[in-house]
């Protein structure tokens, strides 16, 4: 359950970047793998620090705190691709 | 052929296949499943045995003998079937009693023959031949004489692994470890604090499992104050329960002793080595008439039966000291039947010095009833099964609740067909009627394949067919939209007929190809229930491609030389619609983020709320019964409470079904026998003495654990296969960049339905799972319908931006999109309104995510794949020069007088074989003003040999109606080089440095390169084929 909510959380904030510029690597499909791994990957970081093992929440431990826990993530992993993509794009020729 | 007799042909075809489909409803039964008739329906999980394990092979020979079980049983028209990797349905029309049925389709009825004396285990874990208190002596097998289950299984764990070539523990080379689903010994719990057994639902007696997690798999906890410990008794060693105690008079008085032997697993004689058992009574001088039953052997059976008894008689012989009675010196034989004993006689060695003459076979008696001596001979007759089967699912419909699904099923599939067929005609007036005439062909057609096949039809199957009516009229309804298209667009009403159906057909096959993929992997992965909806999901479709594209092509067809569509008013094409202009691109910006907010609600939702799954899913046992008289709430909590389960919920509900008022129990997962007291106690409770039962209309469904695990898994992977297998698909019919957005989309689909099952806290069932993958493929539908005409509109806009390419097509589209959409959303509005308590869910699922998914093939899809593809080098080109010329991109490409851009493509013409250029359809009737300027484009008369500078035929001047006509005074730099470099000049035109492809380039994989096969040598005939 808990992977559910990080990725729907991951997906949700993805919609979000048709704000900005165009300059994630791979383009807003790019921007959407960054979001989502970044969700499910800083979701299973934190979860796992409070219960001191790597695992996914289960249905009766994911509450609303445990999803917000992918927000970080999602934005960690769409900055991640954005800067990338701005690398490339100075690099271009 | 003509296109006349084409037609005649095919109405031809269809009138036929009418007369024989009305032959074959009239003459053929309808199959009902248990939902519509009422029933037992059991799902059974196999399990390996020492002597077999789980493969298809083994689950086939179950599945067989199982249904002459069933046979047996007399059971009319029941449904046997292999589901998932490891289980069998078993579904049991008209059959109320489930227990009975129960128990004698799924008794494994494995029987062993074993040598008594030399293989019962004693104190010291080895045999004790002599030894009366292991034995049991002249009672030898007797519940007296054995042991406490505990104190049993203590006494087996002392023995060491004793493997044999014939078992698949030796032949799978299995270790203690038990990796890749290795049996070795099997496993017991026991309390070491209070020496007694632990085992799930409060049971005095334990089976064995097969693995030490499965001690604990109906989430089973040992209660407080327990020492529990799991205890594995090796390979090679076996606990059979003792006989049945027996009364003076040889009747049963109790089927389950808690009295055990521990035996070495070394049968002499297995089941399969007897023929012919019945059920017969001791008669003859001496005997008690008692029922027993009677079997011959086979060769090797009569050769080991006839030996071991010799050598059983040998021992005994030999046994007979002085002092010691003959009876005492006895040596016997044992029955087993699934682990418990059913008789020990001993082998007179006075009588049988050599042994027993089985040539005239042999008898099984003692503590029969003749209903149970029938039931082993029975059982002995089918065969045992070669596995073992654990019951994971129990469900029992009352008829009277099947009958109101039934007439609640059909209530919503006229109500749905009404609907869509009043919506055709409303719409689509003329085209209207052909479209409601080839849904009623496509009813009666589907029906008779029902009849035919036959397909046992349940409430998922008639929500499927329910559903493929969308299905069939939506396909109508694409082909129609695309006619009213062509005549808009200046076609004559015959040539728009045929050109719409050419270029519909495609997104329609496609569209198909998808809804057809994903019920195949629903029928393929999904549970039984499941099964049914898939089935006529995938039939319909196939059918209705038959009758929503060839027969009402025909139809209309044969109709259009008729008074009744010549003018475009007929057809609803009279007028030119304003269109959509709308930016579809640049307001996806707000689309975005009101999908992104919904999801971030629907995330929060699930984090607060979660899922609603339902039984299916956690496991679990509902139970909906009326009463025959007015009861409260409190009434039956305080039934089940005194019953074991003080946790059950009880829930008040009306529906006719039940007989008005009635309740819903839901409880942890109740065994058989459990479920069976629940019963008997609501029974007495509220009932008037034993003979008028309190409950009536009754029906119960158990689910256990591991039955949730594999619906949840096959859910899991039905919806991943279908996203790969729908992504090869368009990555193939399209380019593989359109599978990714297609992917974003269901995405989206998926979860924002989750999201809103979370918000609304409806029950998850495998229904909603049938429904999630339903959506993927109608969520594609209406993609696939925008993506393939940006396919088509790609190459006749060879100087636009992506998104203007794209909000074209939307424009173009949306009608339909919309209408398909609506028309599919009709049936299911009719389902939610009339289908019933089962069919809500269901529908309110579909009804969300077909929503969703209109919103998301035309707001989500396309734009990310507008973002996508204008990365490409060439439309960031063609963007770059745009802004450079206009200073922005506009919403749409259009020409310097407003028209839209449009450069014909290469048409798909129709040629006869001599190669010359397609007639209109009827030779009587003119060209219009559109098919005349493309017939002389096609000729080149407007070509001028001497300009070097006009463009290919086929292609537009774009230096006249371009959107992007090039201001002089923009480009002075290029102009300039022009004027000086005479080379240039001479050349023609300077390429735009933002050089675009071609249209020809653009073309996408599936369009074959036709230019040069269309441009034909000049002194080739053109005109009208004749």
């Amino acid at each position: 359950m808990g992977m559910l909510g990080w990725v729907i959380t991951g997906l949700a904030i993805w919609h979000f970047t048709i704000w900005l510029p165009d300059r994630f690597w791979g383009g807003i499909v790019g921007a959407l793998v960054g979001s989502l791994i970044g969700a499910v990957v800083v979701g299973l970081i934190i979860y796992g620090a409070k219960v001191s093992a790597l695992k996914v929440p289960g249905e009766k431990a994911t509450d609303i705190a445990v999803v917000l826990y992918a927000v970080p993530g999602a934005l960690l992993g769409m900055a991640a691709v954005y800067l990338e993509g701005m690398r490339r794009e100075r690099h271009s020729p | 052929m003509s296109d006349r007799r084409r037609n005649a042909l095919v109405l031809l075809v269809v009138a036929g296949l009418i007369l024989a489909s009305a032959a074959a409803i009239t003459a053929k039964t309808t199959r009902l499943g248990l939902d519509l008739k009422g029933g037992v329906e059991l799902v059974y999980q196999g399990k390996p045995t020492a002597q077999s394990k789980v493969d298809s092979e083994s689950l086939e020979r179950a599945i067989t003998i199982m249904r002459k079980r069933v046979d047996q049983l007399g059971v009319a028209q029941p449904e046997i079937q292999r589901s998932g990797a490891s289980e069998i349905t078993v579904a049991l029309p008209d059959v109320s009693n489930a227990a009975r049925a129960q128990d004698e389709v799924g008794q494994t009825a494995q029987l062993y023959f074993y040598d008594w004396e030399p293989n019962v285990i004693g104190p010291d874990g080895k045999p004790a031949p002599t030894e009366a208190t292991v034995t049991g002596g002249e009672a030898a097998g007797s519940a007296q004489t054995g042991l406490a289950e505990y104190q049993a299984v203590l006494r087996a764990a002392k023995r060491p692994a004793i493997l044999r070539k014939s078992d698949t523990t030796w032949q799978q080379r299995c270790t203690p470890q038990q990796v890749d689903g290795c049996i070795y010994g099997s496993w017991y719990l026991i309390d070491t604090a209070h020496e007694k057994m632990l085992c799930s639902a409060g049971a005095s007696i334990c089976a064995p499992e097969e693995t030490e997690q499965n001690l604990y798999s109906d989430g089973y906890r040992p209660p407080p104050g327990s020492k529990p410990e799991a205890v594995r008794v090796n390979p090679g060693t076996v606990l059979v329960q003792a006989r049945p105690e027996e009364e003076a008079n040889g009747k049963v008085t109790d089927q389950s002793p808690n009295s055990w032997y521990v035996l070495n697993d070394e049968p002499v004689l297995k089941g399969s080595d007897i023929t012919n058992p019945q059920q017969s009574f001791n008669e003859g001088a001496g005997e008690n008439g008692q029922p027993n039953v009677t079997f011959g052997f086979t060769s090797h059976g009569k050769e080991v039966f006839q030996r071991v008894t010799k050598e059983i008689a040998h021992r005994g012989q030999e046994a007979q000291l002085p002092g010691v009675s003959k009876e005492a010196a006895l040596q016997h034989f044992a029955v087993v039947l699934d682990d418990q004993l059913i008789t020990t006689p001993s082998i007179d060695y006075t009588k049988y010095p050599e042994g027993i003459d089985a040539s005239s076979g042999s008898e099984i008696s003692g503590g029969f009833t003749i209903t149970s001596a029938q039931n082993l001979a029975n059982e002995l007759q089918s065969g045992a099964l070669p596995i073992k089967l654990a019951l994971i699912s129990r469900s029992q419909v009352s008829a009277t609740l099947g009958k109101q699904a039934l007439r609640q099923g059909l209530l919503a599939g006229l109500a749905g067909f009404a609907v869509v067929c009043m919506f055709l005609l409303l719409f689509y007036r003329v085209l209207g009627f052909i479209a409601v005439g080839g849904l009623l062909i496509y009813g009666v057609y589907l029906f008779a394949l029902i009849k035919l096949i036959p397909v046992t039809l349940t409430l998922p199957g008639i929500a499927g067919v329910i559903l493929t009516i969308g299905v069939a009229a939506d396909a109508n309804i694409v082909i129609f939209e695309r006619v009213k298209e062509e005549i808009r667009g200046g076609r004559s009403i015959i040539s728009g007929i045929a050109t719409g159906y050419r270029r519909g057909f495609a997104a329609i096959v496609d569209a198909n190809v998808v809804t057809f993929m994903t019920a195949f992997i629903l029928f393929a992965l999904a549970t039984a229930e499941v099964k049914g909806f898939a089935f006529m999901l995938g039939i319909g479709t196939l059918v209705s491609l038959f009758t929503a594209v060839l027969a009402t092509q025909a139809a209309l067809g044969a109709m259009s030389r008729s008074r009744v569509v010549t003018h475009p008013a007929a057809l609803g094409a009279a007028r030119r619609g304003a269109g959509w202009r709308f930016d579809f691109m640049g307001a996806s910006k707000w689309f975005f983020s009101l999908s992104g907010t919904i999801l971030l609600i629907g995330a929060l939702a699930i984090g607060g709320k979660g899922l609603n799954f339902g039984i299916d899913f956690k496991s679990g046992t509902r139970i909906q019964t009326a009463f025959i008289r007015p009861v409260s709430e409190g009434e039956v909590a305080a039934v089940m409470s005194a019953a074991g389960y003080p946790n059950a919920q009880v829930q008040k509900f009306t529906n006719q079904s039940v007989g008005g008022t009635g309740y819903q129990i839901s409880t942890k997962t109740l065994r058989p026998e459990a479920l069976d007291r629940v019963q008997a106690a609501l029974n007495t409770k509220f009932g008037h003495g034993p003979s008028v039962p309190g409950t009536k209309n009754f029906s119960s469904t158990s689910i256990g654990p591991t039955f949730g695990k594999t619906v949840a898994n096959s859910a899991i992977i039905a919806i991943i296969a279908s996203l790969l297998v729908i992504s090869a698909y368009i990555a193939l019919r399209f380019e593989w960049k359109y599978a990714v957005p297609v992917l974003i989309a269901l995405m989206h689909d998926l979860l924002i339905t989750a999201g809103v099952y979370s918000l609304t806290g409806r029950e998850v069932t495998t229904a909603t799972v049938a429904a999630l993958l339903t959506i993927l493929g109608y969520s594609l539908y209406d993609t696939i319908i925008v993506f393939d005409r940006v396919r088509e509109n790609v190459p006749r806009m060879p100087r636009a931006a992506f998104s203007q390419i794209v909000n074209r097509s939307m424009s173009e589209v949306l009608t339909r999109s919309l209408a398909t959409s609506f028309c599919t959303l009709l049936p299911v509005v009719a389902l939610l309104l009339f289908g019933g308590e089962t069919l809500k869910d269901f529908a309110f699922a579909l009804m969300v995510g077909i929503a969703s998914g209109a919103y998301s093939s035309i707001f989500i899809a396309s734009p990310v794949l507008t973002h996508w593809k204008e990365r490409e080098g060439a439309y960031r080109s063609r963007r770059a020069r745009i802004m450079r010329e206009l200073g922005q991109v506009p919403a749409y490409a259009t020409t310097a007088g407003g028209a839209p851009e449009d450069v014909e493509p290469v048409q798909r013409r129709r040629r006869t074989r001599r190669g010359s250029l397609v007639a209109p359809e009827d030779p009587g009737e003119q060209l219009s003003r559109e098919e005349f300027q493309e017939l002389v484009r096609d000729l080149d008369i407007e070509a001028q040999p001497s300009d070097q500078s006009s463009p290919s035929p086929g292609r537009t001047d774009l230096s006249t109606v371009g959107v992007a006509q090039r201001p002089v005074a923009q480009q002075p730099g290029q102009d300039a080089q022009e004027r000086d470099d005479p080379a240039a000049r001479d050349a023609g035109p300077a390429r735009d440095p933002a050089a675009d492809l071609t249209p020809e380039d653009l073309v996408l994989k599936d369009e074959p390169k036709r230019r040069e096969k269309r441009r034909r040598p000049r002194n080739r005939r053109h005109g009208r084929s004749r």
